[in-house]
C-alpha cells in the first residue's frame, strides 16, 4: 500500500476536490458539511501517512503527472522536508473538529459552506507548496493559499475583519506578484521552471544579474509571508481577527509557507553550488534575531490575548529564520523542526484561546481573570502551550532553543545562540502575564466563574494538541533523526 | 559498578504521581493528606534503599530514552546525587506534616500540595540527573512549579515577589542553556558520570567564558551576591514554601548545580590548572560577610533568616572553590547541615507566627516562656550555625577550616571565624530576648503551637544534634560525602 505510487497526487487531488464539492454536497444538509469536510481530510490524512512512511524507508521520490518527465511534465517531488504534509493534515484535521461548534455559532448560515471549502482549499493548498517540483506550480499553490487565507480573515463579516483582511491582501499580493517575477527571471536564463533542473543549470549560467535579482525577489516576498521583521505589519492584525481555527491555521502553518519556500529557494541555489549566500544568511540572522526581539517586545503591551499570540508568531518565525540562515547543521535541524514543533504549539494556543474566548466572551487579560478556575482543561492547555513556546525543558519548544543554539556555536555566530537564548525570556514576560490572569487574580466579571468548559469538539482538538506539545519534548529525536539526512544533503559542502 | 534499577526513577515519578492525584481527587482534605503522606514515605523509602549500594560503590542507572540523538534523559545515583535526595526526601516528609498543620486556615490547598509534591520530584530529578541537560531540564522544571507557591498568597506583594524571583531565576536558567550548549559544543558530551569532562585542549578562554556562565547560572538560585535579589522578597510565600525554598529544593539545587560544575563539567585538576575559582572563593567569603552584616540589621524574624541564608550557602560555594578534598568535603555536608539546621529556624518562625502573630523580633521578647519547645529548637539551630561544637555547623566549620589550610589559605579561616561570630551576634539575641528579657510578670505558661507544627521541628533540631555528635558513624551523611569526594579527587 505504501508503495503505491499515485498517492503523491492523491493527495493534492482529495482536499481540492473535495473543497470546491462541499458547498454542492452541503446543499440543503448543512449538518453533512462538517463531517464531509473532516471525511476529506482524514482522507487526505491517510495519503499524508503513506508518503511519509515511503519517504522514510527510501528516501525522497518523485511522481510525473501523466508520466512526463522533467522538464516538460509536471514534477510532484516528495523529500524529508514535504514531511510538513503531516502537521498541515494534523492542524487541518483538528482545527475542522473544532469549527463544528465555533462556525455554526459565530459565522452567518449561508456562509458556513464557504467556510469550509475556503479551509480545504487553503489545506490543498499548503500541501501542492510542499510537494511540487516545480517553481511555476509552486507559484499557483502559493495564490490558491493565500488568496483562500485573504477570505477567511475576512468571512466572519465584520468590519474590522474586512479592514485585516485587505491589509493582509495588500501585502500579500504584492510579494505574489514579486514571486512571479522572479520565477520568470529564472525561467528567462535557464530555460526551465523544475525546481531540481534550474538547480543544476543555474550553474552554468553566465549572466549573474538576473539570477540574484531572481533571488533576491524571492527571498524577499517569502519574508513578507512568513511576516519577518519589518514586513510583519499584516500579520497581528489579520491573525488576532480570524475566526480561531482559522487563526490556527494561519498562525502554525500559514506564515511556515514563508519560510519553506525560502528552504526550497535555499535547495536550489546550494544545489547550483557555485552561488555565494553569505549575504542573504547574515540578512536572515540579523532579521531572525530583531524579530525574537521585536515580536516579544511588542507583544508585552498588548491587552488582547489574541494579539499577543499573533505577535508571539513573529517572534518564533525569527527562530526559523535564524536557524535558516545560520546555515550549519545544527540551525538548520533546529529551524525544520521547530515549524513542526510551533505548529502545534500555536495551534494549541490559538485553539485553547479561542475556546475560552468563545465561552466567556471576552478576549483581554483584564476581563478573563478567573477564567483558569472555570475552564480548568482549556486554562491548563494555554498554560503548556505557555510553557512550550517560552522554550522551558522538556516540551516541544524547547528542542529549537537548543539546536539553533548549537547551531550558533557550530556557525561560529554564538552572539546570535545568546540573543536567542535571551531573547526567549522575553516572551515569558507577557505568557506569566496570561496565567497570572487566568489563575491567580481575582475575577473582574465574577460570573466568569460560571462559565463551564467547552464542548468536546473544541476541547479534544485542544486536549491532543496541548499533550502532543509535551510528548514531541520528550521525543524530540523522532523528528529530529527523520529530518537529519536531508539537511545534511541540503548543505552538501557548505554545512558545517 | 554500574547497575541498572529502575529505582532512580521510580523516586522522582512517585512524586510526580502524587502530584497528579492531589490534583484529581485532593478536594477531599482526606485524600490530599494521604497522597501527600504515602508518596513521602515511599519515596524515602525507595532511595534509602539505594543507600547500601551507594556506599559500597555501586552505581544505579536509568536510562529513559534519547532526548535528542545523542542526549539521554538519564538518570544515574552516584554519591553526591544521593546525598542530596536523601537530605531533600527526608525534609519533605517532615514539610509536608508542618504543612498539613501550617496550611490549615489556607486557600486553594489542593494547588499548593500539589505544585508541593511537583517541587519535589523536580529536586529528586536535579539529584539523580545523569547529564547537563537533564539537569537543566529538571532545574528549569522546578522554577515553574515553585511559582505558584511563592504567589500562594495573592496578595500584591506575593506577585511582586513572584516576578522578582521568576526574573532571576529565568535569567540564570538561560546561562545555565548557554552553558549547557557551549559545554556540548565543545565537549561533544554532557555527562556528568566522570569526574570533569573537559580538558586543557578546549582553550582557555573558552574554559573560563564556559566556567563564569555557568557559574552565574546555578550561582542565582545558590544566592550568590549580588544574585541573591530574589531571595529575601520570596518571604511572601507562607513559610512551609519559604522552608523548602531556602532549605531543600531551590537554593540547595543551586549549590548541587555549581557542585556538579565544578567536580563533574570541569573536574579539580583542570581547575587547579586554570586557576579559574579564586575569585569565587573570595566572592563566597564576600557573600558570607555581607549578608550576615545585613542580617544583623533586619528585625523581620524571616527577613532576617533569609540573609542568613545567603551567608551559609556560600559556605557551600567555598568548600567547593577551594578545591582541597577536605573542604570538599565541607561544601557537601553543609548542604545537609545547613538543611536541617534552617528549616528548624524556618518551622520556628511558621509556629511563632501562626501561634502568636509574631513576625518582627522585637516583639519576641519572653516567648520563650510560652513555647519553650519552640524557642529550644531554635536554640539548637542557631547554636549549630555559630559553629558551637556538638552541633551539625561545627562539623562544617572544621572540614572547611582544615580544608582552607590544605589549600594555603589561611585567610578563609579568618572569615569562617569572623562568620562565627557574626552569626552569634545575629541569633543570640533572639534566643536571649525570648528567655531573658521577658515582660515583668510573665508567668510561665506553656502555650505551644500545634503538635503537626512542633514535631516536626523537634525532629530536626534533634537531628541537627544528631549530625553534630555522630559524624563519623558508618551511614551517616558524612560518610557518603566521603564516598563522593574520593571519586571527585581520584583517591
Amino acid at each position: 500500500m505504501v508503495s503505491w505510487p499515485h498517492w503523491l497526487v492523491t493527495i493534492i487531488i482529495v482536499p481540492l476536490v473535495g473543497a470546491v464539492l462541499t458547498p454542492i454536497v452541503g446543499r440543503g444538509r448543512p449538518k453533512v458539511i462538517p463531517v464531509w469536510s473532516l471525511g476529506i481530510m482524514t482522507a487526505t490524512s491517510l495519503a499524508a501517512l503513506m508518503l511519509i512512511i515511503r519517504v522514510a524507508q527510501e528516501g525522497p521520490f518523485s511522481y510525473f503527472v501523466g508520466g512526463w518527465a522533467r522538464p516538460y511534465g509536471i514534477e510532484l517531488h516528495f523529500d524529508e522536508f514535504s514531511a510538513s504534509v503531516g502537521i498541515i493534515c494534523l492542524i487541518g484535521w483538528l482545527a475542522l473538529l473544532f469549527s463544528y461548534h465555533y462556525v455554526a455559532e459565530t459565522i452567518p448560515v449561508r456562509r458556513v459552506p464557504y467556510f469550509y471549502t475556503l479551509v480545504l482549499l487553503n489545506l490543498a493548498g499548503m500541501i501542492g507548496f510542499v510537494v511540487t517540483g516545480d517553481l511555476f506550480n509552486l507559484f499557483v499553490f502559493l495564490e490558491i493559499l493565500s488568496l483562500s487565507a485573504y477570505a477567511l480573515v475576512a468571512v466572519s463579516g465584520e468590519r474590522v475583519a474586512e479592514m485585516a483582511a485587505f491589509k493582509y491582501l495588500v501585502m500579500g499580493a504584492i510579494s505574489s506578484i514579486i514571486v512571479l517575477f522572479s520565477v520568470g527571471l529564472l525561467y528567462s536564463v535557464t530555460g526551465s521552471l523544475n525546481m531540481a533542473d534550474i538547480s543544476s543549470r543555474l550553474a552554468g549560467v553566465e549572466q549573474r544579474l538576473p539570477v540574484m535579482l531572481a533571488l533576491a525577489g524571492l527571498a524577499m516576498s517569502f519574508m513578507v509571508k512568513a511576516a519577518i521583521f519589518p514586513l510583519h505589519i499584516w500579520l497581528p492584525d489579520a491573525h488576532s481577527i480570524a475566526p480561531s481555527p482559522v487563526s490556527a491555521i494561519l498562525s502554525g502553518l500559514v506564515v511556515k509557507v514563508g519560510v519553506f519556500g525560502l528552504l526550497r529557494v535555499y535547495q536550489i541555489f546550494y544545489g547550483a553550488g557555485t552561488y555565494d549566500l553569505t549575504g542573504l544568511n547574515t540578512a536572515l540572522v540579523w532579521l531572525g534575531a530583531i524579530s525574537i526581539v521585536m515580536g516579544a517586545f511588542f507583544a508585552i503591551f498588548q491587552e488582547d490575548i489574541k494579539m499577543m499570540l499573533a505577535y508571539s508568531t513573529i517572534s518564533n518565525v525569527g527562530y526559523i529564520m535564524m536557524g535558516l540562515g545560520l546555515a550549519s547543521q545544527y540551525g538548520l535541524i533546529g529551524a525544520t523542526v521547530h515549524i513542526f514543533n510551533h505548529a502545534l504549539i500555536k495551534g494549541t494556543l490559538f485553539l485553547a484561546v479561542g475556546a475560552i474566548i468563545h465561552k466567556t466572551g471576552y478576549r483581554t487579560l483584564t476581563d478573563l481573570r478567573g477564567v483558569g478556575k472555570a475552564m480548568p482543561l482549556t486554562s491548563l492547555a494555554v498554560s503548556i502551550g505557555a510553557i512550550s513556546i517560552v522554550g522551558i525543558p522538556p516540551t516541544a519548544g524547547f528542542l529549537c532553543k537548543w539546536y539553533i543554539a548549537l547551531g550558533a556555536f557550530q556557525a561560529e555566530k554564538p552572539a546570535f545562540g545568546i540573543a536567542l537564548i535571551f531573547g526567549a525570556l522575553f516572551i515569558f514576560v507577557y505568557y506569566i502575564r496570561m496565567v497570572n490572569s487566568f489563575y491567580f487574580q481575582k475575577p473582574t466579571h465574577p460570573e466568569i466563574l460560571e462559565v463551564g468548559e467547552a464542548p468536546l469538539s473544541m476541547l479534544i482538538p485542544i486536549l491532543v494538541l496541548a499533550t502532543l506539545c509535551l510528548v514531541m519534548g520528550i521525543l524530540g529525536r523522532i523528528p529530529i533523526s527523520f529530518i537529519e539526512p536531508a539537511v545534511i544533503r541540503m548543505l552538501g559542502p557548505f554545512g558545517g | 559498578m554500574e547497575v541498572v534499577d529502575i529505582r532512580p526513577i521510580l523516586a522522582p515519578v512517585l512524586s510526580l504521581v502524587c502530584a497528579g492525584l492531589i490534583f484529581l481527587t485532593g478536594r477531599q482534605t482526606f485524600w490530599r493528606r494521604t497522597w501527600s503522606l504515602l508518596a513521602a514515605v515511599l519515596k524515602l523509602g525507595v532511595i534509602m534503599s539505594m543507600l547500601p549500594g551507594t556506599l559500597n560503590g555501586t552505581i544505579y542507572v536509568f536510562k529513559l530514552m534519547d532526548f535528542t540523538p545523542g542526549i539521554g534523559l538519564g538518570f544515574r545515583v552516584d554519591a553526591l546525587g544521593m546525598f542530596f535526595a536523601i537530605i531533600s526526601s527526608t525534609l519533605w516528609l517532615l514539610t509536608t506534616i508542618y504543612a498539613i498543620g501550617y496550611m490549615e486556615p489556607e486557600q486553594s490547598k489542593v494547588r499548593f500540595f500539589g505544585f508541593f509534591a511537583l517541587c519535589v520530584s523536580t529536586t529528586v530529578g536535579i539529584a539523580f540527573a545523569e547529564n547537563l541537560l537533564t539537569l537543566f531540564l529538571f532545574y528549569e522544571s522546578l522554577t515553574i512549579v515553585t511559582y505558584p507557591l511563592v504567589i500562594h498568597e495573592e496578595t500584591p506583594a506575593a506577585f511582586k515577589a513572584g516576578k522578582k524571583y521568576l526574573a532571576y531565576t529565568l535569567i540564570g536558567g538561560a546561562f545555565i542553556l548557554l552553558g549547557t550548549v557551549l559545554t556540548y559544543h565543545t565537549a561533544g558530551t554532557l555527562t556528568l558520570s566522570k569526574p570533569g569532562i573537559l580538558t586543557l585542549a578546549n582553550g582557555t578562554q573558552t574554559l573560563t567564558l564556559l566556567f563564569v556562565t555557568l557559574i552565574a547560572g546555578f550561582g542565582v538560585k545558590a544566592a550568590i551576591m549580588p544574585l541573591h535579589g530574589w531571595l529575601p522578597t520570596a518571604m511572601a510565600a507562607p513559610t512551609p514554601v519559604s522552608a523548602l525554598l531556602h532549605a531543600v529544593a531551590v537554593v540547595k539545587a543551586g549549590a548541587f548545580g555549581i557542585l556538579r560544575v565544578i567536580y563533574n563539567v570541569f573536574g579539580v585538576e583542570l581547575l587547579r590548572q586554570m586557576n579559574l575559582t579564586v575569585w569565587l572563593a573570595w566572592l563566597a567569603a564576600f557573600t558570607i560577610l555581607t549578608a550576615s552584616f545585613i542580617a544583623l540589621f533586619q528585625d523581620n524574624f524571616k527577613r532576617r533568616l533569609a540573609y542568613s541564608t545567603v551567608s551559609q550557602l556560600s559556605y557551600i560555594i567555598l568548600g567547593a572553590a577551594l578545591l582541597t578534598p577536605m573542604a570538599a568535603m565541607a561544601a557537601i555536608v553543609h548542604i545537609a547541615n545547613q538543611a536541617f539546621a534552617k528549616i528548624t529556624m524556618f518551622f520556628v518562625a511558621g509556629a511563632i507566627q501562626r501561634k502568636t502573630g509574631k513576625t518582627s523580633i522585637r516583639e519576641f521578647a519572653g516567648i520563650g516562656y510560652q513555647m519553650p519547645y519552640t524557642m529550644g529548637a531554635f536554640t539548637v539551630a542557631a547554636l549549630s550555625f555559630v559553629g558551637v561544637p556538638l552541633f551539625a555547623g561545627f562539623i562544617t566549620k572544621w572540614y572547611l577550616s582544615l580544608g582552607a589550610l590544605e589549600a594555603g589559605a589561611w585567610w578563609f579561616v579568618v572569615v569562617m571565624i569572623a562568620s562565627a561570630l557574626l552569626n552569634a551576634a545575629y541569633f543570640l539575641p533572639i534566643v536571649y530576648l525570648a528567655y531573658f528579657k521577658a515582660p515583668p510578670g510573665t508567668r510561665f505558661h506553656v502555650d505551644e503551637a500545634p503538635l503537626t507544627l512542633l514535631i516536626p521541628t523537634v525532629i530536626c533540631a534533634l537531628y541537627v544534634i544528631v549530625l553534630g555528635t555522630t559524624a563519623e558513624v558508618p551511614w551517616m551523611p558524612l560518610s557518603l560525602a566521603r564516598t563522593a569526594v574520593q571519586f571527585f579527587f581520584g583517591l
